[in-house]
Order: structure tokens, then C-alpha cells, then sequence
């Protein structure tokens, strides 16, 4: 996009403070710094906040929600013939957004290139519920789809009046209407709105997910896309490789102060006393924030922050309780690294049946034998590279956030509540951040930033540090699983058993706002998605969830699955190797989905899958072994095969993934591209949590807290190939999610793969060298 | 207490006036509006923040401001823009080598530099170049085929 860079600083939506300090600056010729976002919408945009500002005809909020109904809340075309859809979906680093805007440009028959993107903002965009869950294309596709669709209706209609012709002569196409038989007679979409809002009722009822938008306008007949299914390139590539893209920590306001948390030496430790005589030299230096266990300060500079906050106690090393300016309580609560899975299995929750059928014991005692084994997984953390950012601008009446959140609009609501404020006094303006995996600290950091802009008067940039993020973000929690099973003398599967203890995967207590005492949020709620697919007669699968294991736990990509389908693709390959039979095969005769068995045979077919069962002692000597695994999962109806060759170093214990193949099948597929690129993003973090990730603890916080302590894969890791199949992609099969699923099968297919090689079972992620090489030399 | 100092970033002068112990990141940032290095850990540990320094890639999140005077700076925004993207920035769209990209400044000018140096490298030799540059989404495959990508041109350049 060429026009970054023609936005000024939005300052409309500032605060009453903010707007005060606005007029000042205006009037006395005052720096007003840039700072760039969508495009041409701008303009539409600004008049948005400005009406808002003023107050939509009928509303006193200083920021009204806009109307669903409305065809002017989704889509705006402008003068020069360009166009901006309007979607409250969030780019995250993986594209989804990109694959809206190429449905309405499709439904629309809007060229792609002039067709713009504005996301998140509360009083610019529909709230169509959080950017989560691989739900973007599924869910608001359709919504998108359906406004698009209305707006070009209401084109036609426009240019039917306009020629004095009906409809039906009418022919719509890449951004013009054009007379059918005289194609001379045409006129642009821009010229026949000529600068006005679309201010029509296209209709809509329900409510985010559920929302449906112009539910009886006439949809385009898919066999005739030429831009869905297309592999489009993306928009912000350009600025993102020039520095030119404005990522939300990038985000400057007018009168900003910089501020820095200092947390809590543990995780429950109180505030005792602030020394602040040691800071007031510090060049910038403002002020301490300090309320209840709160403590953050702000400075001029965000090196004066940084320093400020470091002398409080905000560093990677800290030495104790009292190591620091801010003393704190010594507190020991947290169970050790080791111990978590116990207090996961004792912690108080609620049961939930997954499958039963027929009778498990019976199965068991019966059979001629029998298996049993536990899969433990650890903590897990986002570790996005660019750490959590927000600015806040809060007033007496109103307040403003610039911010990265998932979920700007439940963002918004949250706010309100910490600031006790009406929710139309508070805006949201969506602004990308480094990318997320799920709920990082982009939401807490809001509430950091808002407490600290109450109490200093000025708007606040509020960046957590590395160990903040590291230390504090929500964390994928660990996972404790059981597993028992039962073969016939034929080696059939005469019983399955699979009980997991999950603890919650959507704990939103924001962090800050447990901290002043006075929490908003909602703990202890939600499963991840568990899936049992296989047919055996006798099955009892099981998950008691909902409980908490000391820190704050929350949705970390494909939450809870990626976890559940490591232990029950693993321990599925381990009854195939017990009964000699080959792994692929074995999964079949278990299964009737036939988009499973799909794609489990395209994956085979592009890996060239020859029929044996694993290990069977051929290799029995020699310094590296190979292997090959196979899993596959179905998340949200998305249905996935991996099959990898890894290679096992057993002087070192250390695993190198050689290749991947993927078969995905999640329906028609937006962007083939921007979907493979997915694929591959999610196959290469989910090999690095497999592999290296694990958040450890002392008894008072996580200790790992860096890069170093906290080491993720890096380049000289990375496969050779990874290998893309794209099932059933066509319109035939309506688009479900491509967000997660392909993350779940690559612990499965890891340890299945070294299983294969060198006979030894891998139950505990990560697979460090340490622990690999231990397991190889107890075989 | 403020110095002012000299900078010379991407062929310009600028004056900057700043504690002397500001690492270079933040002068870079938040007084010269240079967003192509990034914040990532302030550890010199994922390379998010790396700049040219008489054309050598360095972390410049762990760089004194004083220490870069009397040298060569050279950013992201340095080597190219939207309109004239370098050799190396038309390599990782022609991949389409980003997913959040917020690491991306990192790949760009750590790459750029070791080409510069080794301009027919082997893939083995640019995932090592590349080993100290931190990717959480996953771009490692993209990011690779664009820095031999952009080693191709170079050569037929």
C-alpha cells in the first residue's frame, strides 16, 4: 500500500485531557508526530471519530458502537474509487484479515489492490467477536461476505437510477457498473457514491460468531471467484520489511510519558514499602505509581523508565525479596518445576465426559494385553519477540487505548470496568502488535498502562521489559495424562482409557487489576477442544478441568489439543508397535471420518508411505538413527496429517526434524499462500515447543524469564523440506479454520518418529538432548 | 545528564541530545522516528534490534549511544523503502518471508550484512549466519529462501 504514510496522528479520539491538550498543542503550533495506519480510509475514519466525538445523532457517548445493520459500518468506498472494509477481526502476524478482504473484494467485484483494510477499533468496526479459536475465515467470512454482497446490491441499484435502467441491464465488475451491450456507459463505484457514507439498512441480528449480517442478499456462485482461492500477496509486507509499517510499539502520542512495570518479587508477594529518594536523578524521571500491590513509574524518556524501574527491581536477575528500591513480602507458594503435574492432578475442578462407550474394565481384563503409560507437558509460554505494549490516555470521563489486543472490543468492556466508565466513554484503537499465539500480556498491559495514566494526568506507553513478558504473560498450562489400553491375541484394540487433568485454559483475570484489588475478568472458565475420533467398542475418555495451578493460565495456540493429541497419537502409535503393525494402517481400521482417513492417505502419498511397523531393532547400532511417525488431528473440524523423518544423534540425544509433509484439509482455501505460510509457522513453533520450551519455577516466580532460560528453535534446527498438501479445497467443502490445527500432530509425529529410530518411547516434552540421551541410555 | 552528541545515520548527520548512556535502540526510536529496530529483549539475546555499525550487524539495544559516534549507522529505513525496496527487501516479498515480522528488521540487515561478505553462501551457512535471530511465528523456511533468493540476485547484479 502506498499510502501508509498519509495519516496523521489521530488525535480526535484522545481523551478529555487529551483533546484539552489537543487544542493547546493546536493552538500553539505544537508538535503533532505522525504516525501512519491504513490507507485512504482515513478520511472515512477521522469523520468516524469525529461524529462520534460530537456525538452520533441520538447518543450522548462520546464513543458509540457502530450499527451491524448499517452498510456504512462495514464498508466505504471513496471518491478516488478505492475502498475500505471495516472488520472487527485483528491481524496477528498470520494473514486471516488479508483473506476477508479478498471475500468482499470478490463479493463486491472490487479490485483486491484498491480495496483497504481497517481492523479492531471500537468505534470503526463491528464487534465479531475475538481473533481466536482459527475462526476468522469460518465465522466472519460469511459476515463480510454477506455485507460486500449487499453493498454491491445497493451499487447496482445506485447506477439503475443513475442510467434510468434496471438492474438486470446492469453489469458490475472490478469497481465499475457498466451498461450491458454499451460498455461505454460506465461509471466507478467512487463516482456514483461520490464521497457519501453508506448509510443503508442491509439488516443484521445476533451477536459476534453468531452475528448474521444481510441474511437474504443474493451471493456471488463461487464457481465464478477469481480473487477467493487465489494466492494474493499481502499488503504489508512492503512497510514491514522497509521499516515503514507502523506496528503498535511504534505508536507515539502527543504529551506520551514512558512507563515500566515493576512486578511483584513472587507471585502472590505484598508491597511493603517504595524507597524513591534513590530516583529522583535519574534524567526523566517523573513519578512513582504505586496503588495497593501495584508499582510502576513514568518518565520523559523511556530510558529514564527503564533505569527508574531497574533500581525499583525490575531486572532479569533478581537477587530476592528485597533486592530493589520496593521492598517486598517474601513469599514461597508455587510448587517446583517438578512437582506442577501433582498439584494439576489434586487441584479442585470440574470432570467432563469426552466418550463413553461399551466397557472399559471389562476390555482390560479380559485381553491378552495390556498398556498403560502418563504424558506430562509443561508450561508453556507466547514469547512474542516484540514484548507487550499499550497506551493509555485516561480522563476523568473518557479514556483512550492504543493497543494490540485479540479482542479490542471485549478490551474495551474491560477497561470500562477498571476504570469504572460507561463503555461508550471508552475507546479502542486497534494498532498491530508483534504477532500472538493467543492471549499474551496484550490485554494486561492495557490495564498496567491505564493505572498508570490515571494517576499521572498524561497519556502513558507502558512496553513490558523481556522478563516481564516471560515472567507474566498468561501461560499454556501443564497437563497431566493417563492412558491404558488393551490388544486382543489379533492385535485389536479391545479398550481404550484416556483421562486428562487440564487445568483452565481461560483464566482473563487481568493481572493489574488483581494487584490494586479490584479484579476484572473472569477465572477458571472454559476445556480446551478435546477430540476422540477412533471407533474402538470399549472407550472412556475423560478431562477434569477448570482447575488453577498458581499462575494466571490462558489460551495458547490450539489450547489443551495440542497437548491432548501429542499423548493420544502417541500412545495409539505405541499399541500399533505392540501389535507389529504398521502405524497408518493401524489408525485406519479405527476410523470412519472419511476427511481424517483423506488426509492421512494424502500425507502418505506425498511422503511415499511404504507399509511396516515402527522400530522392529533396524538399526541397531551406528551414532545417528532415523525415523519416520505419523499423527493426525481433527481441531474445529479441521482435519490434519503430519508425517516427519527425524533423525536421533544418540551420543548427544539430540533430534533433528529432517522433513515434514502436511496435509491439511480445512475447505476452500482463501489464499493458498497466506495458508501454507500458516502451515509452516505453526509446524516450526509447535516443533520448537516439542522440542525446547518449558517455564520453570523457584517457589516464589518463573526463573525463566529470557531467551537463554527459555530457548526456542532457532535456524540451525529448522527441516530441510516442509511439504504442503491442500485437501478438499474447493467450494464444495465451506471453509473452516487454518489458524492451529496443523500445530497438533507435531509432538505425536516427533515421538513417533524417534520411536521408529531407536525403540525408545518419548512420554514428557520437551525432548531436550538431556533428557533424550537419558532415555536412550535406560533402553 | 544530556550530552549532545553527533549521529551519523543512514549518510545523514543528526544532533541528539541524551543522557550518554542511552542505549543506541532507544536514540534511534524514539528521537530520530527510526522504527526499523525494534525492542525484543534489551539482552542482545534475539536480534530484533539490529542495525549496521560500519556496515557489521549489532545489537543496538545493548549499545551505548556514545559509542556508535564517529561511525557509520545504517537502519532498515537505510537500505530501501516501499518505492525502491534493496535487493534484499524485494527478496523477502517475492517469498512473502513474513508472517508478524516484527523479527524481520533483524533477518534483513543480519542477512544483508553476512551477503555482503559472503555473497555465494550455502543454505547451511545462512541458517548459521541467521542462528542468533529469534523467529516466534515460524518464518524460518521464507526467511531462508529470501536471503538465497537475494544472494542470486546479487550475483547476477
Amino acid at each position: 500500500m502506498s499510502t501508509r504514510r498519509d495519516r496523521v496522528a489521530d488525535t480526535s479520539g484522545l481523551s478529555d485531557f487529551g483533546a484539552e491538550r489537543r487544542r493547546f498543542l493546536k493552538n500553539s503550533g505544537g508538535l503533532v508526530l505522525a504516525f501512519s495506519l491504513f490507507g485512504p480510509a482515513v478520511a472515512l475514519a477521522d469523520e468516524r471519530s469525529a461524529r462520534a466525538a460530537g456525538g452520533a445523532p441520538g447518543s450522548t457517548a462520546p464513543f458509540p458502537s457502530v450499527d451491524p445493520a448499517n452498510l456504512d459500518a462495514w464498508l466505504a468506498i471513496h471518491p478516488d474509487n478505492t475502498a475500505t472494509l471495516f472488520t472487527g477481526k485483528v491481524e496477528q502476524g498470520n494473514g486471516s484479515p488479508n483473506a476477508l478482504l479478498q471475500i468482499a473484494a470478490e463479493e463486491l467485484d472490487f479490485p483486491f489492490e484498491r480495496f483497504h483494510l481497517v481492523m479492531g477499533t471500537t468505534t470503526e468496526t463491528v464487534d465479531q467477536g475475538p481473533s481466536y479459536g482459527s475462526m476468522a475465515v469460518r465465522y466472519a467470512g460469511p459476515q463480510v461476505r454477506h455485507a460486500a454482497a449487499a453493498g454491491r446490491q445497493v451499487l447496482l441499484d445506485m447506477a439503475s437510477k443513475h442510467f434510468g435502467v434496471p438492474v438486470d441491464r446492469l453489469m458490475a465488475q472490478n469497481g465499475r457498473i457498466a451498461m450491458n451491450g454499451s460498455p461505454k456507459r460506465a461509471i466507478t463505484y467512487g463516482e456514483l457514491v461520490d464521497g457519501k457514507r453508506l448509510d443503508v439498512t442491509i439488516g443484521a441480528s445476533g451477536k459476534r460468531f453468531d452475528m448474521k449480517v444481510a441474511p437474504d442478499v443474493k451471493l456471488k456462485d463461487p464457481s465464478k471467484y477469481t480473487v477467493v482461492g487465489k494466492s494474493v500477496l499481502r499488503k504489508d509486507i512492503p512497510g514491514k520489511v522497509t521499516g515503514e509499517f507502523t506496528y503498535l510499539q511504534d505508536v507515539k502520542v502527543p504529551g506520551m510519558l514512558h512507563g515500566r512495570v515493576v512486578r511483584p518479587y513472587g507471585i502472590e508477594s505484598k508491597l511493603l514499602n517504595v524507597d524513591e529518594s534513590g530516583l529522583k536523578d535519574i534524567p526523566g524521571f517523573v513519578q512513582v505509581v504505586r496503588e495497593r500491590n501495584f508499582l510502576g513509574v513514568v518518565a520523559e524518556t523511556e530510558w529514564g523508565a527503564i533505569q527508574a524501574a531497574q533500581k525499583l527491581g525490575s531486572k532479569l536477575m533478581r537477587r530476592g525479596p528485597t533486592d530493589g528500591l520496593a521492598k517486598w513480602s517474601d513469599w514461597q507458594g508455587l510448587a517446583a518445576t517438578d512437582e506442577v503435574w501433582n498439584v494439576v492432578r489434586k487441584a479442585p475442578g470440574k470432570d467432563m465426559v469426552v466418550a463413553s462407550h461399551g466397557d472399559v474394565d471389562k476390555g482390560l481384563k479380559g485381553a491378552q494385553r495390556t498398556f498403560k503409560a502418563t504424558y506430562l507437558t509443561p508450561f508453556q509460554t507466547h514469547g512474542s519477540i516484540g514484548p507487550e505494549c499499550a497506551i493509555a490516555d485516561v480522563g476523568k470521563k473518557q479514556a483512550v487505548f492504543w493497543a494490540g489486543t485479540q479482542m479490542p472490543h471485549q478490551a474495551r468492556r474491560d477497561m470500562a470496568q477498571l476504570l469504572h466508565l460507561p463503555v461508550e466513554n471508552v475507546e479502542v484503537k486497534w494498532i498491530e502488535a508483534s504477532g500472538q499465539y493467543g492471549r499474551n500480556g496484550l490485554e494486561h498491559v492495557m490495564a498496567d498502562a491505564a493505572i498508570m495514566s490515571r494517576a499521572a494526568g498524561r497519556p502513558v506507553r507502558v512496553q513490558w521489559m523481556r522478563w516481564d513478558s516471560h515472567g507474566w504473560d498468561p501461560k499454556e498450562p501443564p497437563i497431566a495424562q493417563d492412558l491404558e489400553a488393551a490388544l486382543d491375541a489379533h492385535g485389536n484394540v479391545t479398550a481404550w482409557r484416556h483421562h486428562m487433568w487440564i487445568p483452565t485454559l481461560s483464566d482473563t483475570r487481568l493481572l493489574a487489576s488483581e494487584l490494586i484489588g479490584k479484579p476484572v475478568g473472569k477465572e477458571n472458565l472454559g476445556h480446551g477442544a478435546i477430540g476422540y475420533e477412533y471407533t474402538f467398542a470399549n472407550a472412556d475418555v475423560a478431562c477434569h478441568g477448570e482447575s488453577r495451578v498458581g499462575v494466571i493460565t490462558a489460551w495458547m495456540r490450539a489450547p489443551g489439543q495440542f497437548e491432548t493429541t501429542f499423548a493420544m497419537e502417541s500412545f495409539i502409535d505405541e499399541l500399533a508397535a505392540a501389535a507389529k503393525q504398521d502405524p497408518l494402517e493401524f489408525r485406519l481400521k479405527y476410523l470412519k471420518d472419511q476427511r481424517a482417513i483423506g488426509v492421512l492417505k494424502a500425507a502418505a502419498k506425498q511422503y511415499g508411505w511404504q507399509s511396516r511397523p515402527a522400530f522392529q531393532h533396524r538399526q541397531k547400532s551406528g551414532a545417528k538413527a532415523t525415523g519416520r511417525g505419523i499423527a493426525w488431528v481433527n481441531r474445529d473440524d479441521t482435519r490434519v496429517a503430519t508425517i516427519a523423518d527425524v533423525e536421533v544423534d544418540r551420543r548427544t540425544g539430540a533430534i533433528r526434524v529432517i522433513r515434514v509433509v502436511v496435509a491439511h484439509d480445512c475447505g476452500m482455501v482463501i489464499s493458498p499462500d497466506g495458508m501454507r505460510n500458516q502451515i509452516e509457522g505453526n509446524v516450526i513453533q509447535s516443533m520448537s515447543r516439542t522440542l525446547h520450551e518449558e517455564v520453570t519455577f523457584d517457589h516464589a516466580h518463573v526463573t525463566s524469564r529470557d531467551w537463554a532460560s527459555y530457548p526456542i528453535l532457532t535456524f540451525n534446527e529448522i527441516p530441510d523440506t516442509i511439504e504442503t498438501v491442500l485437501v478438499n479445497d474447493s467450494p464444495d467443502y465451506p471453509s473452516t479454520g487454518g489458524g492451529e490445527p496443523s500445530t497438533c500432530p507435531t509432538a505425536a509425529v516427533i515421538s513417533n518418529a524417534v520411536y521408529d529410530a531407536t525403540g525408545v518411547r518419548l512420554r514428557q516434552t520437551p525432548f531436550r538432548p538431556e533428557r533424550v540421551k537419558a532415555a536412550l541410555s535406560r533402553a | 545528564m544530556a550530552k549532545t552528541m553527533a549521529l551519523k545515520v543512514n549518510s545523514e548527520t543528526h544532533s541528539v541530545s541524551v543522557d550518554p548512556g542511552t542505549m543506541l535502540l532507544y536514540v534511534l526510536r524514539d528521537d530520530l522516528k527510526l522504527h526499523g529496530p525494534k525492542f525484543g529483549c534489551g539482552l542482545s539475546e534475539c536480534g530484533a534490534c539490529t542495525i549496521h555499525l560500519d556496515g557489521k550487524a549489532v545489537h543496538s539495544c545493548v549499545l551505548p549511544v556514545e559509542a556508535a559516534v564517529g561511525h557509520h549507522i545504517t537502519t532498515l529505513e537505510g537500505l530501501g523503502t516501499v518505492e525502491k525496496p534493496s535487493p534484499m527487501q524485494q527478496a523477502f516479498i517475492d517469498e512473502q518471508a513474513v508472517q508478524c515480522g516484527y523479527c524481520i528488521n533483524g533477518m534483513i540487515m543480519t542477512a544483508s550484512a553476512f551477503l555482503a561478505q559472503h555473497p555465494n553462501p550455502s543454505r547451511d551457512e545462512i541458517k548459521q549466519a541467521l542462528n542468533g535471530n529469534l523467529c516466534r511465528c515460524g518464518t524460518h523456511m521464507r526467511i531462508v529462501r529470501a536471503v538465497q533468493r537475494a544472494a542470486k540476485t546479487g550475483r547476477q547484479a
